[in-house]
């Protein structure tokens, strides 16, 4: 360890401020800090500090999707292999998987980090961990053969626009993982909807994602009984809990995206308020319009509250993206008020629009747009207390 | 007796508690009373080096109130009078001659059954400093009438004073200060007390006993307002430190001067006592106590507390010295650490942590970053305040939103514990303080 921290000590000469490289400060200090902990100094009260920071915080939003990422590679190996009709072992399976999530996952960093230390540089401040965190989210929302250049794009405008021109991380308005996950589908449709992307198959192989059956069905029925008729995949509740289904890479296991919630929310880092709030909102929707499916020849209003829970990437949203500290209320009536709206409308964008079937997207960007809007209505209602308690 | 249980909030789990005994407490040579203590004075001196003062006199006023004189805390010589930038006063040292001090005969007795009569008796001995006033955490303005005076005997800071065991021996003097106290406001004299300390105060009808529980700061000033009589706009409460009852009540009973207080010692890097000591003491006395060489000295409890040097002296308001380690360490790959007993976290983010008492650093643990909103400052944070909404308007210098928001209702030391959890490691304390700046100085 010795040897490496002079290493740091040796090369921290050449960015101090007056050198000719000082402008590579920030650089030098994130990976300082990374590899030894900063031993910087309480100044006046408080003397002493918790030992949580922000580089532990967003780390442990990553460790969270980890076990995401492996079930995503195996399940990549598995669809293939049924596509294929062959056997493959659950290892090769994994490996074959991998051989897609990584270079999506070296593309998203590499993006990430050179838009994140270009502002760090130009805007003089130390590297923000905010974009480990959304680096590590957006492979997971991506198609396991979307094109490399479309993640570089998608991920640079992502923090950038959802990001860095607001003032970077705790002063943006959007979700920069889902501004990147939204670019890309509003830029690259072909390549980020419809049935062809989402297992790799042979040439010409399609997979059609749970949301897409009740959305295009061939002849009305209600969702339950197409689910049932579809013979490529099994879309029966317990499989699609299971995630051995086409869909985004990290979005398809429901048991792991609830042990990352779990783990977020008893470390304090995730609000279980709009989770739950969410669910809430989504089963409230879904059951009023079960109640009105009979009117219609929609399908998608035939979903079950329980089916709306497990298909798609609802959970996923909601658990990893919807909680976002920064860009989702910041007060706890309003982070219910937040979470149930969500809920709602991912079910009313899944059901009424048919062009995007995946709701919970745009329902976090939405909600993100009015989560301002939610606490200032949750603080006047503070302030008039306060008015009337004065009068 | 009222009961109020504050939920939110958390007691920092320190090493290096005092135990309830005296150690044998040196006499003190040398004692400072400091204007940097004192928030929003003009202080204008009234002595210079060298002169002769004994116990009560004048030293300094405020400019802003003449009517507000500090005391001498000490019979003896000016030693010192330290000047900072340009020139503000920051210690006056007064040598203590103690045979001075001890023939000091005591005031004439003066019957105090009226307002003005306490109110002119404070005056004349130069009594006002000991009496603060919320909002803003300044000394008081004796022509104002606040609703109501609050006296906390709970105090629940990290290490703080144990009130129950110092002021143990004072009973009579503390009933004395607390009927005086009652007359100055025609409102309610709140004690806070916690348990069944102080039982004997609850057989008095002047004094709203309330009984607090629950974790830091649920002993505060601040919080126990917020629950029992919030503070408004345009609204003053006062309040005295509990250890200055006994000092309080000594000269309104027996016409008594004397500036003596037990204060305690704490924190991991001292050997942790209890001291018969006084007001404005040096710290150097107990140098001896010390467990190591690099550590950081501070006057007061270690969240809000102030930094000294070794010979530096007790804070006017404080009881008690807190040592940590000045520590300098870079543990490799910090972030990663799993847990243990190296770790204290109000999170859930170490495994096997906070189990033991810890042995707090001066080390910041993380570097300065944006403002995170992960629902930490809230869950220390016990008023109906929106702390996060109130930082914001303050950032951005929105007078009517700060007051809309409550800020009169805080201070400091209330928000302390947002700091000392908070992930991105802001000073929450400050940003209040300067919300508080910039309301007073605009009126």
């Amino acid at each position: 360890m010795n040897f490496l921290r002079k290493i740091f000590e040796e090369t921290g000469k050449f960015v101090e401020k007056g050198k000719p490289l000082s402008w590579a400060y920030p650089v030098w200090e994130a990976a300082d800090t990374i590899f030894f902990s900063t031993n910087k100094q309480t100044s006046k009260g408080p003397h002493i500090r918790d030992n949580m920071d922000i580089k532990r915080t967003m780390f442990f939003v990553v460790i969270a999707l980890i076990p995401c990422y492996l079930f995503g590679a195996y399940n990549i190996g598995y669809l293939n292999a049924l596509a294929l009709d062959i056997d493959r072992s659950l290892l090769a399976n994994t490996f074959f998987g991998f051989g897609y999530v990584l270079p999506i996952l070296i593309a998203t960093f590499v993006a990430g980090a050179v838009c994140e230390l270009t502002f760090a540089i130009i805007r003089k401040h130390e590297v923000n961990e905010g974009f480990l965190v959304s680096c590590a989210l957006i492979p997971l929302t991506m198609p396991p053969d979307v094109p490399l250049w479309q993640v570089f794009i998608g991920t640079s405008f992502g923090i950038i626009i959802g990001k860095e021109i607001f003032g970077g991380v705790g002063t943006n308005v959007f979700n920069p993982a889902l501004t990147a996950r939204a670019f890309m589908y509003f830029a690259f449709p072909t390549k980020i909807s419809g049935d062809k992307v989402w297992a790799v198959g042979p040439d010409g192989y399609s997979g059609a994602t749970a949301l897409a059956i009740p959305a295009n069905p061939v002849e009305y029925d209600t969702a339950s009984n197409l689910f049932a008729a579809s013979t490529q995949f099994d879309f029966s509740l317990m499989n699609m809990f299971w995630g051995l289904i086409p869909g985004s890479i990290g979005e398809t296991n429901k048991l792991l995206i609830l042990g990352g919630a779990f783990f977020l929310i008893y470390c304090g880092i995730a609000s279980w308020r709009i989770i739950v709030s969410s669910v809430i909102g989504l089963v409230f929707t879904a059951f009023i319009f079960n109640l009105l499916s009979g009117f219609s020849t929609n399908a998608m209003l035939t979903i079950t509250p329980l089916q709306h829970l497990l298909i798609g990437s609802f959970l996923f949203g909601t658990v990893f993206m919807a909680t976002e500290p920064v860009t989702s209320s910041h007060t706890n009536t309003g982070r219910w008020i937040y979470g149930f709206l969500i809920g709602v409308l991912t079910v009313i964008i899944r059901s009424i629009n048919p062009a995007y079937p995946e709701g919970v997207m745009l329902a976090i960007l939405i909600m993100n747009m009015f989560a301002p809007l939610i606490d200032y209505y949750v603080v006047q209602s503070n302030i008039k207390m306060r008015l009337a308690r004065n009068a | 007796m009222q009961k109020i249980t504050i939920k939110k909030g958390h007691d920092i789990n320190i090493s290096g508690l005092a135990s309830r005994e005296f150690s044998n407490s040196p006499a003190q040579k040398f004692v400072s009373i400091s204007p940097q203590d004192f928030n929003y004075i003009k202080p204008k001196l009234l002595v210079k080096e060298g002169d002769q003062v004994s116990l009560g006199d004048a030293l300094f006023f405020d400019k802003i109130n003449p009517d507000v004189k500090w005391p001498s805390i000490a019979s003896g010589t000016i030693s010192k009078i330290v000047f900072g930038e340009r020139r503000a006063v920051l210690d006056i040292i007064i040598e203590v001659d103690k045979d001075n001090e001890a023939n000091i005969e005591s005031i004439n007795q003066i019957n105090l059954s009226s307002r003005d009569d306490v109110k002119g008796f404070i005056t004349k001995n130069n009594f006002w400093p000991f009496f603060t006033q919320r909002p803003f955490n300044k000394v008081v303005d004796p022509n104002d009438n606040p609703k109501c005076i609050v006296v906390t005997l709970a105090d629940s800071s990290p290490l703080a004073n144990d009130l129950s065991f110092s002021l143990a021996e004072n009973k009579d003097y503390i009933i004395s200060a607390l009927s005086n106290l009652k007359k100055l406001t025609d409102g309610n004299l709140y004690v806070a007390v916690r348990g069944d300390n102080f039982s004997f105060l609850s057989d008095y009808n002047f004094i709203n006993l309330i009984q607090v529980e629950g974790p830091h700061p649920s002993g505060n000033v601040g919080v126990i307002l917020n629950r029992v009589n919030p503070l408004n706009q345009n609204e003053v409460v006062w309040t005295v430190q509990g250890s200055h009852l006994p000092i309080l009540g000594k000269l309104f009973s027996k016409g008594l001067l004397d500036f003596s207080m037990n204060i305690n010692i704490g924190g991991p890097a001292v050997k942790p006592s209890y001291f018969k000591s006084r007001i404005g003491a040096r710290f150097d006395l107990h140098k001896d106590s010390l467990l190591m060489e690099n550590v950081r000295i501070i006057s007061g409890n270690v969240l809000t507390g102030k930094q000294i040097d070794i010979d530096g002296f007790l804070g006017f308001y404080h009881s008690s010295f807190s040592v940590i380690e000045e520590s300098f360490s870079r543990p490799f790959i910090g972030w990663l650490h799993p847990g243990g007993k190296s770790k204290y976290s109000v999170f859930n983010a170490y495994l096997g942590s906070n189990k033991k008492s810890y042995d707090f650093t001066t080390l910041q643990n993380g570097s300065n970053r944006a403002f995170v909103p992960v629902d930490a400052w809230e869950k220390v944070f016990p008023m109906d305040i929106y702390i996060n909404a109130l930082a914001r308007s303050i950032e951005a210098n929105d007078i009517d939103e700060m007051e809309q928001l409550g800020i009169y209702e805080c201070d400091e030391e209330d928000v302390a514990l947002c700091s000392f959890v908070c992930p991105s490691k802001s000073d929450v304390g400050a940003i209040i303080r300067r919300g508080l700046d910039t309301i007073y100085f605009d009126k």
